[in-house]
């Protein structure tokens, strides 16, 4: 048996030996990788490849992800073996990933730093230093259905009276809804409306972190606004985006609040881009998120020896005016890059979404919207405020004063990321 | 016993109750699945949940399957049913041959073993992700066509569970085949690897089709693993392809995914059908009796 | 037929096909080797002796010759993650803290430089100097000045000697050799080095063609592991939690740290940080409450279908179609559709009801939702094995007593029953384990809500422990891989002692002598 055994192994080891001398390369020197998600990247490859030299002597690769949230996944969970030297991200990746050294500063020179708003700078900067390029913006604004309302709103309680008059008549499902972005994200410019910030930008752009909202002010317009006599919703704004847009579609909902990445849904069902920012009850306008997708550089890039082409690459494609006015006219959001957004490519929706931001638009600021150190973070916090006064019936302003405690909570703790 | 009357009440009281259970639990199960089919009918590509009558009825999202260059949905397909079925065949064998010692050799550890497989499942997969995650790419760095963003290397992950996950399926059936049929054969002199081979596997050729169907249904489906390994969209899987849809930054349209998720699951009747004559079959009774 | 099994040709098909699966793995043994996956090659090595051993030699080995390809998958792809997840459940691994040691004190050298006070920049050219050293040609256009330099020299160039571009920037310069970007891009060695300047300030060459003044401001020391401030002389040491800080200021550290062992402060943080501890036991009995209702009810009603389809009535090929459709669909699709028909104002539940119940505000009508959903999903699958288990049991059972004259209620009762129970408990108790770790319908169908995050509360009422560690560990805000890690473990310790409890209490483990 023991001769057996031996014989065998022998005649396998020898065929092994003879056939395994092939040692593979690793990481292709010269080449940089970018990972993107599901509509950035197929877009990124078609632009880089029109244009082959962005960095001589480069070769560009553009791996793309299923979905955002396989993007999100595999970047959490890749190492330097295989991980990007540049990944086109949400604002929010960049203080934990900087925090974790995954993320390497890029120095941009003055003139390139022009090129964009000083905002959109705020949620790809960690302690001070910038760690990628602003790509695109997305953000929401509210459209109204003119042939349910002949002009744009004044207030927030036009909107309410026109509800209120036609409900039945017209039978209306809702009077405003959020169809893009969430009870929360979507709905901020809601909050803002009735009186609820989550933080104010001074008029020189830097963060206002003293003034924060009046709960008692805040909850008395809840009630007047959004409920009825007996403190039940009176169905003008519902808790929930479910059904919002087919609502909308369907003429059963005047105003709805959209995010600029569908409009397309929006012309190809007839509408017109009437697109505003939700007008507050003593007639400016709510605040809404613009958030910034960014090209961040990562350090692996400097493990696969490519750290100068990948910053190159950023300069001269991602930071540049024609390098986004390329992509963009592919992709279809608004360029973040101010030489690229005065392009004449851009349309009717990318232009309203562009002005409603001008009027009322703040920047998306990751280190207070993701803190928790309130008690719990505005993603969480802000849904939880409707479910709890719109069905729960709890008393709106009582509700109030945890959610703005909450929320200047996580401001103070999140002042020292900035 | 044998007049018409007795025989109708007897059908009524053997088979009316049968109808009545199998006809309930069929609504139930249709119920939501009917919304689906509205859902991948409907064109502005949200959930239809508000009425049982659809609004529009509109082809577009499975035309859109079909026709977008963007979308592979045919090599998605393809590449599903390539890893399902073997998958499949690969478990199949593995946990087989495992049950198949567990139950029927005796060697030290016997207990001991069955019971850590048991056991090894139970644990939390959530983190341990990571570290499969981190071996692969490893895997990646001196052998790419099998490490991570490959579908041999999926493959490979897939069967780290083929032990474990339906042994004790398995087992319980080969416990209930009689054991005077394999030492029978033991006295005319048949090694273990014969009995398995030329008794065993036959003999539960319809609990191996319940495995197999099982595994065929479970790697369809997963999609957390698979959308890291697949990341090449002519590589991709039918499940990890359709996320695009719906886990967006920012957008969801559920028409396409409604649409594919219906086209998912067709193959899985097909193979659940084929396999019905074994999956029903009766099996010891025929071998005691044969 | 027994041909196959037996004499020479199954000798030389066995020997043909284990040389040449050995061949591949240790050829890939090879590559691993020399990638320098030591971890990798050893477990392959590992693997083609063991199967060698085994199939080659008869003593001993026979059952191994049944385990040896699932143990190696298992081994590789279960035991190995379950094996890291134990080890990092003792480490500081969390956000901040994910890198190695040697990584951090790269990266913290790294980000330790400022740029000067105007963020100066200028045009390069990168080459070699005639000793072989990396060297840059600057254009300082606005002072119109160009210089070479390399780590230790710098020399300024008379315009005379230069050749320069329509941009006035320099691109030749006596013995300086440049080099071409197809070059450079291969061997990015030029971006490492610090080129000499004006006093502390030096230049990076941060692309291939732009030159940024930095100073250092953060210094480390390999002989005594400090970080020192350049500027102010703050000393900063690795503090043994994974970070260099300020001794006298712990408050005070440099970020990235590293991933260092903690040992078992993350076990501790279970009982000593209330957030984590406080509704620690109310969802626990959430928890199993919610696997034994969900396995319950999904058994039951997939015995049931199995007993009323064991008989060949009509349409039953139909009703099997049907049934399987549940499991068939993907579960992302189903449990969101789920949550849709649970829509207070839309959803198709309430409309059918007639009702306007909010299902996910209200705790109870949250988890009889998620009941409702849990057997939604399993029942098809229990019906399944069901069936199968009851074609496994011998008819000549039943039929021993019919004749004895047993009636059908008896029949099931006495013999039917517990023969199932035989064969399906250890099953049962793998769906247990499975529904307590069911994160997928939790996450997806409630969120684990309703929770009153106004009210601060971590633990909604439909979280079940996976839930709430995830919420735990994988918050926006940071990470703690060490403390989920933790967590899981003593997840496993729950679900498996109930497991095996269970097992002891249905006498399975008695069927192995």
């Amino acid at each position: 048996m023991k001769n057996r055994f031996m014989k065998g192994f022998a005649a396998v080891a020898a065929v092994a030996f003879v056939t395994g001398l092939a040692v593979t390369p690793a990481h292709a020197a010269g080449e940089i990788v970018v990972w993107a998600d599901e509509t950035r990247g197929p877009n990124l490859a078609k632009v880089i490849a029109a244009k082959g030299d962005w960095v001589a002597g480069y070769t560009i690769k553009v791996v793309t992800y299923s979905s955002f949230d396989a993007l999100k996944d595999a970047f959490d969970k890749a190492s330097g073996t295989t991980g990007p030297d540049i990944v086109v991200a949400a604002n929010d990746w960049v203080p934990t990933a900087a925090k974790s050294g995954k993320l390497a500063p890029v120095t941009l020179t003055a003139s390139q730093k022009a090129n964009f708003n000083a905002t959109q700078f705020f949620d790809l900067s960690y302690k001070g230093k910038l760690y990628g390029i602003p790509v695109d913006i997305n953000n929401v604004a509210m459209i109204f259905n003119t042939k349910l309302v002949s002009s744009a709103p004044k207030s927030f309680g036009d909107m309410v009276d026109y509800y209120k008059a036609n409900k039945v008549s017209k039978n209306l499902k809702a009077g405003l809804c959020i169809a893009g972005g969430g009870m929360s994200w979507g709905a901020h410019s809601v909050f803002s409306a009735l009186g609820a910030d989550a933080y104010l930008m001074t008029k020189k752009g830097t963060v206002n972190t003293v003034q924060s909202f009046n709960p008692s002010v805040f909850g008395a317009n809840v009630k007047k606004y959004l409920l009825d006599a007996n403190g039940k919703s009176n169905g003008f704004f519902p808790a929930s985006d479910t059904g919002c847009k087919d609502n909308f579609l369907a003429g059963t909902v005047p105003f709805a609040v959209i995010g600029n990445w569908e409009w397309k849904d929006y012309v190809a069902k007839g509408f017109e881009m009437n697109l505003m920012p939700v007008p507050s009850v003593n007639g400016g306008y709510g605040h809404m998120f613009g958030s910034v997708s960014g090209a961040l550089l990562t350090t692996f890039a400097d493990k696969h020896g490519v750290a100068a082409g990948a910053k190159s690459l950023l300069v001269n494609f991602f930071a540049s005016g024609a390098g986004q006015a390329a992509y963009q006219a592919v992709e279809g959001r608004p360029p973040a890059a101010k030489e690229a957004s005065s392009s004449t490519m851009l349309s009717a929706g990318q232009k309203g979404f562009g002005s409603a931001a001008a009027l009322a638009g703040i920047p998306q600021i990751g280190a207070f919207l993701n803190n928790n150190k309130g008690g719990a973070n505005y993603w969480d916090s802000a849904p939880a405020y409707w479910t709890a006064v719109l069905i729960d019936r709890k008393n709106p302003v009582i509700e109030a004063r945890k959610l703005a405690a909450i929320w200047k909570g996580n401001v103070a703790s999140g002042k020292s990321d900035l | 016993m044998s007049t018409q009357k007795l025989t109708i009440r007897k059908w009524f009281r053997e088979n009316l109750w049968r109808h009545a259970v199998a006809l309930g639990m069929s609504i139930f199960a249709l119920f939501p699945l009917y919304l689906v089919v509205i859902s991948s009918l409907n064109p502005t590509g949200s959930l239809q949940l508000t009425s049982f009558i659809p609004r529009e009825i509109s082809w577009n999202n499975y035309k859109l399957l079909f026709t977008s260059p963007a979308i592979p949905f045919l090599s998605w397909f393809r590449n599903s049913l390539v890893i399902a079925i073997a998958v499949a065949i690969f478990s199949v064998f593995i946990g087989a041959s495992s049950a198949f010692a567990f139950s029927r050799l005796r060697f030290k550890g016997r207990k001991q073993g069955v019971q850590i497989l048991l056991l090894v499942q139970m644990f939390p997969a959530i983190l341990a992700l990571s570290a499969v995650y981190v071996i692969m790419e490893r895997v990646y760095k001196f052998a790419p066509n099998l490490g991570l963003g490959s579908q041999a290397g999926l493959l490979l992950v897939y069967l780290g569970g083929a032990m474990g996950v339906n042994i004790w399926l398995l087992k319980g059936f080969v416990d209930s085949i009689p054991v005077e049929l394999d030492e029978a054969a033991k006295i005319d002199g048949a090694s273990p690897m014969q009995i398995y081979w030329l008794i065993f596997v036959p003999l539960a050729a319809p609990v191996l089709a319940v495995v197999a169907l099982l595994s065929f249904i479970g790697t369809l489906n997963e999609y957390i693993l698979a959308r890291l390994f697949l990341v090449e969209m002519e590589s991709r899987t039918v499940a990890v392809g359709l996320q695009q849809f719906i886990a967006g930054q920012y957008s969801q349209n559920w028409g396409p995914f409604a649409a594919g998720s219906i086209l998912l699951s067709i193959p899985i009747v097909a193979i659940f059908l084929s396999l019905q004559r074994y999956i029903v079959s009766g099996l010891t009774a025929g071998s005691v009796k044969g | 037929m027994t041909l196959f099994f037996k004499g020479r040709f199954a000798l030389f098909a066995k020997i043909v096909i284990l040389s040449i699966v050995s061949a591949v793995l240790l050829m890939l043994c090879q590559s691993a080797f020399a990638q320098r996956e030591y971890a990798i090659a050893g477990f392959l090595l590992l693997a083609v002796l063991a199967m060698n051993y085994v199939y080659l030699t008869n003593k001993r080995t026979v059952p191994f010759k049944f385990f040896l390809p699932g143990t190696l998958f298992l081994v590789a792809f279960v035991i190995a993650p379950i094996i890291f997840t134990v080890v990092m459940s003792s480490y500081n691994y969390k956000t901040g803290n994910i890198i190695s040691k040697e990584e951090a004190i790269e990266r913290v050298s790294a980000l330790g430089v400022e740029p000067d006070e105007n963020g100066t920049t200028f045009d390069i050219v990168i080459g070699k100097a005639a000793s072989g050293e990396w060297e840059i040609l600057v254009s300082d256009i606005t002072n119109n000045r160009y210089f070479l330099s390399t780590k230790s020299t710098i020399a300024d160039v008379p315009i005379s000697d230069l050749k320069r571009n329509e941009f006035q920037v320099a691109t030749e310069a006596p013995g300086f050799k440049r080099l071409s970007a197809e070059v450079l891009s291969q061997d990015e060695g030029y971006s490492k080095i610090q080129y000499k300047y004006l006093g502390e300030y030096f230049i990076v060459a941060d692309q291939p063609e732009v030159g940024a003044v930095f100073r250092q401001t953060l210094k480390y020391h390999p002989e005594n592991d400090t970080f020192i401030n350049l500027q102010n002389g703050q000393v900063y040491r690795d503090n043994g939690r994974g970070n260099y800080a300020n001794p006298s200021d712990k408050a005070q550290y440099l970020e990235p740290g590293w991933r260092a062992p903690n040992w078992f402060s993350n076990y501790a943080k279970l009982v000593t940080d209330d957030k984590v501890r406080g509704p620690f036991i109310r969802v626990f009995i959430w928890t199993v409450i919610f696997a034994v209702l969900t396995v319950l009810t999904s058994f039951a009603f997939g015995l049931l279908l199995a007993l009323a389809l064991n008989k060949a009535i009509r349409g039953r090929r139909m009703y099997r179609s049907i049934l399987i459709l549940p499991y068939a669909m993907p579960s992302l699709m189903s449990i969101l559709i789920w949550a849709g028909m649970f829509d207070t104002e839309f959803g198709a539940i309430n409309n059918i009801l007639g009702t306007h119940i909010a299902w996910f505000s209200d705790a109870n009508f949250a988890r009889a939702a998620v009941i409702l959903v849990s057997l939604w999903l399993g029942f098809p699958y229990f019906y399944l094995i069901s069936t199968g288990a009851l074609q496994a049991i011998p008819s000549e059972l039943n039929e021993a007593a019919a004749i004895d004259g047993a009636n059908g209620r008896q029949i099931f009762n006495k013999i039917t029953l517990p023969l199932l129970f035989q064969i399906l408990a250890p099953l049962l108790i793998a769906s247990f384990a499975f529904n307590f770790n069911n994160f997928n319908l939790i996450y997806l169908l409630t969120g684990g809500g309703p929770k009153e995050q106004l009210e601060g509360q971590i633990a909604g009422a439909t979280d079940i422990l996976i839930s709430y560690t995830y919420q735990i560990a994988f918050g926006s805000n940071t990470q703690d891989l060490g403390l989920a890690s933790a967590i899981s473990v003593i997840i496993f310790f729950l679900v498996a002692s109930i497991s095996l409890y269970g097992l002891r209490k249905s006498k399975v483990l008695e069927t192995f002598g």
